[in-house]
């Protein structure tokens, strides 16, 4: 794949942990659009659209948020619960991207598996298709986030 | 489409002034008095806080957090975008600013309150380190010899996280301080760990008993007015910080204002220092502590759900109280609306929202 100055700089910066600590991309060393594409057939492969996914994070953490940071219930099979803290998550992207820190974990109650994310997360799936790199604080495994919030 | 235009520009503009920019010495004036002068390029904030003018700032120069406002009379060019949203219609009249989003290009002339003036940087010694929950400690860093810190309960400090394997630059956050303001020679924060985050997990994973760290303040306008009225406190997680220090000011200065605390908590184990909680009620006459468990993992006696709830459930008539609230942006919307609810009109309402 080509990669453009534009696109190096945009993988040096989400390399460094200027925005996050351990940065974007983990011990991932692929590049950015290596990892959406990845990320995108996996998605394809699992019959959703990452807008779709996003859209199911979005309404899980808007409930989450009700809670005050305990959990409540989302419906028969799911419930989540929401941290916040203090300051500001930056999109890594090059736009205005500013999101509050909270972090929603939600669980699928008959398996017992959870999943993280944040509401930069859910920006970055919905705007950008980047569910981050393996190895990273917040990285998203499609399949794993899938079968936990579907 | 036109986004992607914006973002090359946007990249065309900063690549540009990284190799091209020299804007030579430049002179920043203040309040008409104080003169500093330095290379020309960086940001009014970062140039500021190199001269050990300290401006608050709780994201370390993201131009997010909108603390580090002041005014610039002359020499600032136009408001940014970035600006635009964090400033009233009357703040642009007054050429207010982001100063973290000002570049130093050229003489500038601005106007920062006196009072940052006395703003100091301090270096301690991390004395000691306390577990309160999982993911919650308790930090003891001490002056050393003579030093000590004047501040007000209820203001906070920035807490410099260096360079470290997870970090490639320095950054300042900002924690209230939560200690006994009697204890001069020491400032103690409350820090919960916040998954990726810089600070937190320099403090949780690298910072020991022993190292050196740096911090500046205090700064703030949270603290207990002087009137008589009852209090309700209200918290959860690391809001707990500048509720202590309130608490060690009352015992400290013989405050008998009536005051009950609600602390909310998830489950039982993540109630923190409920024991000291208890002294205070034994010391201070009138205090009560109100530990809130939403879901009790083991048997409990205490009042459950919601802190909110415990609030609407403990307040018949909030005419005469005020309130005092640390925490998360729900948790403070959520018991605001709940104590005007309760009759408290909202000049009785102070918070240190972690925002």
């Amino acid at each position: 794949m080509k990669q453009t100055p534009d696109k190096n700089k945009l993988d040096e910066f989400m390399r460094s942990s200027r925005l996050v600590a351990g940065g974007f991309l983990g011990h991932d060393t692929r590049e950015v659009d290596a990892i959406v594409e990845a990320d995108a057939a996996a998605v394809f492969a699992l019959g959703h659209t990452t807008i779709g996914i996003a859209e199911r994070m979005r309404e899980v953490s808007q409930q989450a948020r009700r809670g005050l940071g305990t959990w409540v219930g989302i419906d028969a099979t799911h419930r989540a619960m929401m941290q916040e803290a203090r300051g500001e998550l930056v999109c890594p992207w090059p736009h205005p991207g500013y999101f509050h820190k909270a972090v929603t974990r939600v669980e699928r109650m008959d398996s017992g598996e959870t999943v993280e994310f944040s509401d930069l997360n859910i920006h970055m799936v919905e705007a950008h298709g980047f569910f981050e790199g393996r190895g990273s604080r917040f990285r998203l495994e499609p399949e794993r986030l899938i079968r936990v919030l579907f | 489409m036109v986004s992607g235009i914006g973002a090359a520009l946007a990249a065309v503009v900063t690549v540009a002034e990284y190799f091209l920019a020299n804007y030579g010495p430049c002179k920043i004036t203040i309040n008409d008095d104080k003169e500093v002068t330095t290379e020309g390029g960086g940001s009014v904030l970062a140039v500021l806080t190199e001269n050990k003018i300290f401006i608050p700032s709780a994201c370390g120069g993201r131009g997010t957090c909108a603390l580090c406002k002041l005014k610039v009379m002359e020499g600032g060019g136009p408001l940014l975008p970035t600006e635009e949203p964090l400033l009233t219609d009357q703040e642009k009249k007054d050429h207010v600013r982001l100063s973290c989003q000002v570049k130093l290009r050229s003489d500038i002339r601005i106007e920062i309150p006196q009072e940052l003036f006395s703003i100091r940087e301090y270096e301690a010694e991390c004395a000691r380190i306390t577990d309160l929950t999982a993911d919650m400690r308790l930090f003891r860093f001490e002056l050393g010899g003579s030093e000590s810190m004047e501040y007000v309960p209820g203001q906070y400090v920035q807490l410099l996280t260096p360079v470290y394997a997870q970090s490639d630059e320095e950054v300042y956050r900002a924690y209230s301080v939560a200690g006994d303001p009697a204890d001069k020679g020491a400032v103690e924060l409350i820090i919960r760990l916040v998954p990726g985050g810089i600070c937190t997990t320099y403090c949780f994973e690298y910072l020991k008993q022993g190292d050196k760290v740096k911090f500046n303040g205090p700064y703030g306008e949270f603290r207990l007015s002087q009137t008589d009225s009852p209090i309700v406190f209200i918290a959860g997680g690391s809001g707990m910080a500048p509720i202590r220090c309130m608490l060690y000011q009352m015992r400290n200065e013989g405050i008998a204002r009536r005051a009950t605390y609600y602390f909310g908590a998830n489950k039982v184990e993540e109630l923190c220092l409920v024991d000291e909680m208890r002294r205070f009620e034994k010391e201070l006459k009138g205090f009560r502590f109100v530990p809130v468990v939403a879901s009790p993992e083991k048997p409990w006696d205490g009042e459950t759900g919601l802190v909110t709830q415990a609030v609407q459930r403990g307040i018949e008539d909030g005419g005469r109280v005020e309130a005092y609230l640390c925490g998360s942006p729900g948790m403070i919307d959520a018991s605001i609306t709940v104590l005007k609810d309760r009759g408290l009109t909202e000049d009785r309402i102070f918070y240190d929202k972690f925002a």
